[in-house]
């Protein structure tokens, strides 16, 4: 019982932080559905004809547009499918904390020398994970529930808790195929990265049958599929107890595979691991000159994590900007979106190139920057601060140049991308000035800026509640920056984002938020290096 | 020279009522501590007696609750960045570099600290028998511990301060160890060393202090421990054992006797053990050293009894 409940808080914190962002984007896209399509049959009816066009062209992002004249259809459209996203993320990155980063912790060790047997040391972490997952999910529903409630257009509550089944399915899959990837790998960032890259595979898969293309047998390989499959939200909808049973018996088979290969590899080791280099002992230090220079070492140290961000931002920033000009041309018949756009600022295509683009790069950005600072609390438990500080570099320094490394990473894949959105509107005929882009590129900086100096003076100040922290106060900034123009919130409360700091400057540049945003990055780095000075150092 | 600068160019080490206090206990408290430049300072107490504490007040990766201390004459928490550029340090606990490879490793702390030369590294790896190819996570625990001597000693420091430094060594490189902390000494080097092994001072230290429950309980040279050196004795007879003998044989403490067995903490000469021992059929005889806690208890409860 001991280890089931350790076990359920390992748990805790993503079980939390994925009900609180179901739950609050739940009950953010009801009440947003009613201000945007009206509350009228025609104005609905326009709303989702409209709507519906523009649809066609997201379907790599969600599912096909259908009941848009309905709060439970615009809910599987917009949000849920939204949320089985978010929920399989955190189930590959719970499942390889569980199969990989406790042995990396020496936990996993731990418990077998204390008696416990393999099978049941993954077993009760999947069951464990089967409860939390459960309960965020319900938790989920439940608000969401409560929004269409708020919003005055309910929907059943017995149709809400159908989508419990669908969602729990494809979440365990994600957590099956994580745990089974974290055997077969030697790390636990290795085991992310991989099972990473089978969820956006299988992702892909249903993507391209949204879009028209036929994988035939193969689509029940997708969990995303098979989740599609039952749709309880709308008015004809069903839940498919066949694709769940499929769901649910790949995640247990993908378990029993995992406890499988747990019993034949060792601990510590993959399953499937090379021959050790057989050649010549090294006897002298790295050559890399980057290494041994300040700033540039850590920038070194990241080079790969740098060049994988801004490749797949590049790659998401062109299939945004070739969106631009369908969207526009969606929107002009829908009211109540022209009524956000104006608010917005957005008039012609670039704006939206702007405004699209620069959103979602901002929140992309932030877990960027959340990930640094996760790594900086890391510093600090791992023992490399330590060694930082025995080698007779200052605190100050230590913070600045962390501070330096982010921008200068940041400036990099922002960079990259900018190229990936620009390239995309050359391509589709989109009128985007290379200067106003440029510009708008540099003014993600202060964005950064402020963020990682929020973080890093968390970092000083409570170490381990540090990145929860700061991912609160970025989640919170793009939910203000989206919904307050939806909702027409007082400026002052959508001043309140770091996003909405940054505005638009495709349209205009606010100056005053991107010195709001630099004092903001100032004043957090002098309460860094405050609390660098004065806190103790080490495990 | 005034009496204040001759004692700042001899002492290494100095604290002042030096105390760190994390509740219940637990820390350093009020340690007056000298340690004279050139020597070899064992630095020697049970786990969690405060070893860890008083080197990381050293080190000035945690600041004091009260009183001060010095290294070379600089204050150890204002001149932090100072004072490292003359130190090596090796931690308790080693760091976690993932899947760099040493090599890489010994090149970033170099770029650091800007005074390690390669042939000195590559000396030290090959003494050690150190491949900096492989990647630190493949490292055994014995070859983190020998890359952080590596990067401790690379530098030829004027102060090396020494967490548990042979932890996880085999005895061969423990030896290489030793043999590293003694060319460190003779070139000029001081050497601040902790240990909870009493034997691998002996080795080494020309001074040791002892600290127990987060306060220095003696501090002596070497000869001076000879005083609480003792041997836990387990003895086993053919039949009943000498008790009486035992019990008044010097230095023979906290005699426990169990049927045909007989043990004890022994501290003196085997010659007078064994001569007591002349006339019983003794089956076998063990002699360990004790830990350190061991020690103190048989020692400090024998001084105030």
């Amino acid at each position: 019982m001991t280890l089931f409940r350790l076990a359920l808080q390992s748990h805790r914190t993503g079980a939390i932080a994925t009900a609180a962002i179901g739950g609050f984007a739940g009950i953010l896209n009801a009440t947003a559905y009613v201000s945007i399509a009206g509350a009228t049959p025609p104005d609905r009816a326009a709303f989702a004809h409209s709507m519906e066009i523009v649809g066609q062209q997201l379907t790599y992002l969600l599912p096909r547009p259908v009941q848009l004249d309905t709060m439970g259809g615009y809910l599987v459209w917009r949000d849920l499918s939204t949320i089985g996203i978010v929920y399989a993320v955190w189930a590959m990155l719970a499942a390889t904390g569980a199969g990989r980063g406790d042995e990396e912790k020496g936990l996993t060790e731990a418990w077998l020398a204390a008696g416990v047997s393999r099978a049941r040391w993954l077993l009760t972490r999947a069951g464990a994970f089967v409860a939390v997952a459960t309960a965020s999910l319900a938790i989920s529903l439940v608000l969401t529930e409560l929004g269409t409630v708020i919003a005055q257009d309910a929907v059943p509550a017995s149709a809400s808790a159908g989508e419990l089944l669908p969602l729990l399915a494809l979440t365990l899959w994600a957590f099956g195929a994580g745990l089974f990837v974290a055997q077969l790998t030697a790390t636990r960032r290795v085991a992310s990265v991989a099972a990473g890259i089978i969820v956006i595979a299988v992702f892909t898969l249903n993507s391209s049958l949204r879009a028209g293309a036929d994988p035939g047998q193969a689509r029940w390989l997708s969990p995303f599929y098979l989740f599609d499959r039952s749709t309880p939200l709308l008015a004809d909808g069903s839940v498919d107890p066949l694709a769940i049973a499929v769901s649910l018996a790949v995640a247990g088979l993908l378990v029993a595979l995992s406890v499988w290969a747990f019993l034949r590899r060792d601990v510590g080791g993959a399953l499937i691991r090379g021959r050790m280099p057989s050649g010549r002992p090294r006897w002298g230090p790295s050559s890399d000159p980057l290494l041994r220079l300040p700033v540039l070492a850590g920038i070194d140290q990241q080079r790969g994590w740098i060049v994988g961000w801004a490749v797949a931002m590049a790659i998401l920033g062109y299939f945004l900007s070739s969106l631009a000009r369908t969207i526009v041309d969606g929107f002009k018949d829908i009211p109540a979106m022209q009524v956000y756009l104006q608010r917005a600022g957005i008039s012609g295509y670039a704006d939206v190139v702007g405004a699209i683009w620069f959103s979602t790069a901002l929140l992309i950005m932030a877990i960027f920057v959340v990930a640094q600072v996760s790594s900086w609390a890391a510093d600090d438990a791992e023992g490399r601060l330590e060694t930082a500080l025995a080698a007779g570099v200052s605190r100050p320094r230590v913070v600045v140049e962390r501070i330096a490394v982010l921008l200068i990473g940041a400036g990099i894949v922002a960079g990259v991308s900018s190229v990936g959105v620009y390239v995309a509107a050359r391509a589709f005929d989109i009128p985007v000035p290379a200067d106003r882009l440029a510009l708008a590129t540099a003014l993600v900086l202060p964005v950064v800026f402020a963020l990682g100096a929020i973080g890093h003076a968390l970092v000083g100040w409570r170490p381990r509640v540090a990145v929860a922290l700061v991912a609160a106060v970025a989640v919170a900034s793009y939910f203000v920056q989206e919904f307050a123009p939806l909702f027409d919130w007082p400026e002052w409360a959508g001043r309140a984002s770091l996003f909405a700091l940054y505005g638009t400057p495709m349209t205009k540049v606010d100056w005053a938020g991107a010195a709001t945003l630099i004092v903001i990055g100032i004043a957090g780095t002098a309460v860094a290096l405050a609390a660098m000075r004065r806190r103790d150092v080490g495990r | 020279m005034t009496a204040a600068e001759e004692v700042a160019v001899t002492i290494a080490i100095h604290t002042d009522k030096l105390t760190k206090d994390y509740g219940a206990g637990h820390g350093i408290f009020d340690l007056d501590l000298d340690v004279n430049e050139g020597e070899v300072f064992g630095y020697l107490g049970p786990n969690g007696a405060g070893k860890t504490t008083t080197i990381k007040l050293l080190m000035a990766l945690s600041h004091a609750t009260t009183g001060a201390a010095s290294v070379f004459g600089l204050d150890a928490d204002r001149d932090a960045v100072a004072i490292k550029k003359r130190v090596g340090y090796v931690p308790g606990e080693l760091p976690q570099f993932g899947g760099w490879r040493g090599a890489e490793i010994v090149a970033y702390v170099a770029g650091l600290r800007g005074d390690i030369a390669d042939a000195d590294v590559e000396a030290i790896a090959k003494r050690l028998d150190l491949d900096l190819g492989r990647k630190y996570r493949e490292y055994s625990h014995g070859n983190k511990q020998k890359l952080a001597l590596l990067l401790a000693f690379g530098p030829k420091p004027d102060l090396l301060i020494l967490d548990e430094p042979t932890s996880g060594l085999d005895p061969l490189h423990q030896q290489q160890f030793y043999g590293l902390v003694r060319d460190a000494r003779a070139r000029g080097a001081t050497i601040f060393v902790s240990s909870h092994v009493l034997s691998e001072v002996e080795h080494i230290c020309d001074r040791v202090g002892i600290v127990r429950e987060g306060h220095l309980a003696m501090v002596g040279k070497l000869d001076e421990l000879a005083g609480i050196r003792a041997h836990r004795v387990r003895i086993e007879f053919a039949d009943t054992p000498p008790v009486e003998r035992l019990r008044s044989l010097p230095g023979f403490e906290s005699l426990t006797v169990d049927g045909h067995r007989a043990s004890g903490m022994f501290r003196g000469s085997f010659d007078e053990l064994i001569r007591a021992l002349d006339g019983s059929r003794v089956v076998t005889l063990e002699s360990r050293e004790p830990t350190l806690e061991e020690v103190f208890l048989s020692y400090y409860a024998g001084s105030t009894e």
